[in-house]
């Protein structure tokens, strides 16, 4: 699933992005983080989800992959398992700053993928802990920034929207190696480049998908089968 | 799948499951085990400690207080469905509970568990908030009640707090209400794709009064209050009820999934609130 945000903060693009720059304060926005180990543009940590019934793990790591100082645009990728074995979760963040009157236009565009098995609920859960995941790390990013900044003001917030890659590059640089969108084939094969182990299912998705599809209907059966509820 | 290992308690009074919970920072509560056992085999949790409310007698058993019947949070669903005070003045819980899951779950599910889980799709939390219920929860600093309207508050979420126990649940008495809960499965015993629960009291033809929940249209279950407010007050025909039943996916946020997307939800409500509401209008 891709979510784009977008808010503006006090300061210029420049303040703006050497405050982006320390990974392993990135690192932390994300819910229930730890980072273990900060080495020049890479970071080791572990995340911690919790909804409802379901507490996981993931332990992995994280690092620029790139970075256009000009263009004022990076992107990190994280990756990492849960270290009880439930599957496995990559995010690609890229990060997009321009001046707006006197302060910056911040877009985080964040594409998360989590995997695993589809567990014993009413519905497809792995979903929402994407979404709490997400909506969590930008308000995070969002604050640090606006703490940060002498003047203190509080962010002019605009409204965090859904919505499909597709119809959102706004600064779709060539150099971006980023998603065009989990609507077309493009994306599955990103998600597979993420992380080398991540199964091509993106659990929002295989509804879209046949093959996804039938492997998540046959082991709901198979677990419908054996655990009733 | 065997589960992580676990450190076991079974109190006998809810005193001693409430100094275990405060105790313990990484504690799960185990009712009926229905959720919380397929969960653990997965281990898609490891608690380091489980309190089993098993063999607290105090939390189960169906009783009339005034108004209302009190249900105890550890009456299995299998005793809801067979009690004759619930079919008499909560027919809507009455009916309801016999879709829920198969047998066997019902005979190791529990009420007050099902409540406390809060899963969306769940068939427990539309009737209790149509019925208007009230959460009776206990903490170490005493007992408070929570109307249902703020008792569910997010996917798997409950007004329930960190250190406190569901320890029953109050159902203000319905008698003489028709009741109808349609609820719509690919597989029998599974959780709805959609499903609505309606109850009414029609008197001399006209509809009195009337409560429509719904299960798994948004991240809680939901009140339809636009097709309660359409159809109070109105003749009970199929007419009424037809148009009533259009405002049902109003104000709801469903889910898309394999099952169907959020349109196909919000249409699939419509039709299911028209076919609940005739069945408890009598029409």
């Amino acid at each position: 699933m891709e979510l784009t945000h977008r808010f503006t903060v006090p300061g210029s693009v420049e303040e703006t992005w050497a405050r982006f720059q320390d990974i392993g304060s990135l690192a932390e926005c994300f819910p229930g983080a730890q980072v273990t180990s900060v080495e020049a543009d890479t970071f080791d940590g572990t995340v911690k989800v919790k909804l409802g019934p379901i507490a996981l793990v993931y332990a992995g790591s994280g690092s620029f992959v790139a970075k256009d100082e000009a263009a004022h645009t990076f992107l990190v990728e994280a990756k990492g398992r849960d270290k009880r074995g439930n599957g496995t979760a990559g995010a690609n963040v890229t990060v997009d700053m321009e001046a707006e009157g006197d302060g910056t236009s911040v877009e985080v565009k964040t594409d998360l993928a989590i995997t695993g098995k589809p567990a014993q609920f009413g519905r497809g859960v792995m979903q929402d802990v994407s979404d709490k995941l997400l909506g969590q790390f930008v308000t995070c990013l969002e604050q640090k920034i606006a703490a940060e900044h002498d003047g203190g003001a509080a962010p002019e917030e605009a409204p965090a929207q859904e919505q499909p890659a597709a119809a959102a590059p706004r600064h779709a640089a060539p150099q971006q190696p980023v998603s065009s969108g989990p609507s077309d084939s493009a994306a599955e094969d990103d998600a597979i480049d993420l992380g080398e182990a991540v199964l091509p299912v993106l659990i929002k998705h295989y509804g879209k998908y046949a093959v996804g599809g039938l492997v998540v209907v046959l082991l709901l059966w198979l677990l419908g089968r054996r655990l009733g509820r | 799948m065997i589960p992580a290992q676990f450190d076991y308690v079974a109190p006998a009074s809810v005193e001693e499951a409430l100094a275990a919970l405060t105790a313990h920072e990484d504690a799960k509560i185990l009712a009926g085990g229905q959720s919380l056992l397929p969960v653990l085999r997965m281990r898609l949790n490891a608690p380091e400690l489980v309190i089993d409310l098993g063999r607290i007698d105090s939390l189960r058993g169906i009783s009339e207080d005034g108004d209302a019947l009190v249900i105890g949070a550890m009456t299995r669903h299998c005793d809801v469905a067979s009690s004759a005070l619930v079919e008499q003045h909560a027919p809507l819980l009455h009916v309801a509970v016999q879709h829920l899951a198969d047998p066997q779950v019902r005979h190791r599910g529990t009420f007050g568990g099902a409540l406390a889980h809060a899963d969306p799709a769940g068939d427990m939390g539309a009737p209790a908030l149509a019925l208007g219920a009230e959460f009776v929860i206990q903490g170490p600093s005493g007992t408070r009640t929570v109307p249902a309207d703020d008792f569910f508050v997010d996917l798997f979420e409950t007004a329930i707090g960190e250190d406190e126990l569901l320890v029953a649940v109050r159902i203000p008495k319905h008698t003489g209400w028709g009741a109808h809960y349609e609820k719509f499965v690919r597989v029998a015993h599974q959780w709805p794709i959609c499903a609505v629960a309606a109850t009414a009291k029609v008197d001399g033809g006209v509809v009195q009064q009337v409560r429509v929940g719904l299960t798994n249209m948004g991240n809680t279950p939901l009140r339809a209050r636009a097709v309660e407010d359409a159809l109070t007050g109105q003749q009970a025909t199929a007419d009424a009820v037809r148009a009533a039943a259009e405002h049902a996916a109003e104000g709801a946020n469903p889910p898309s999934d394999l099952n169907g997307d959020a349109d196909y939800r919000r249409h699939l409500v419509t039709v299911l609130t028209r076919r609940a509401l005739l069945a408890a209008v009598g029409g």
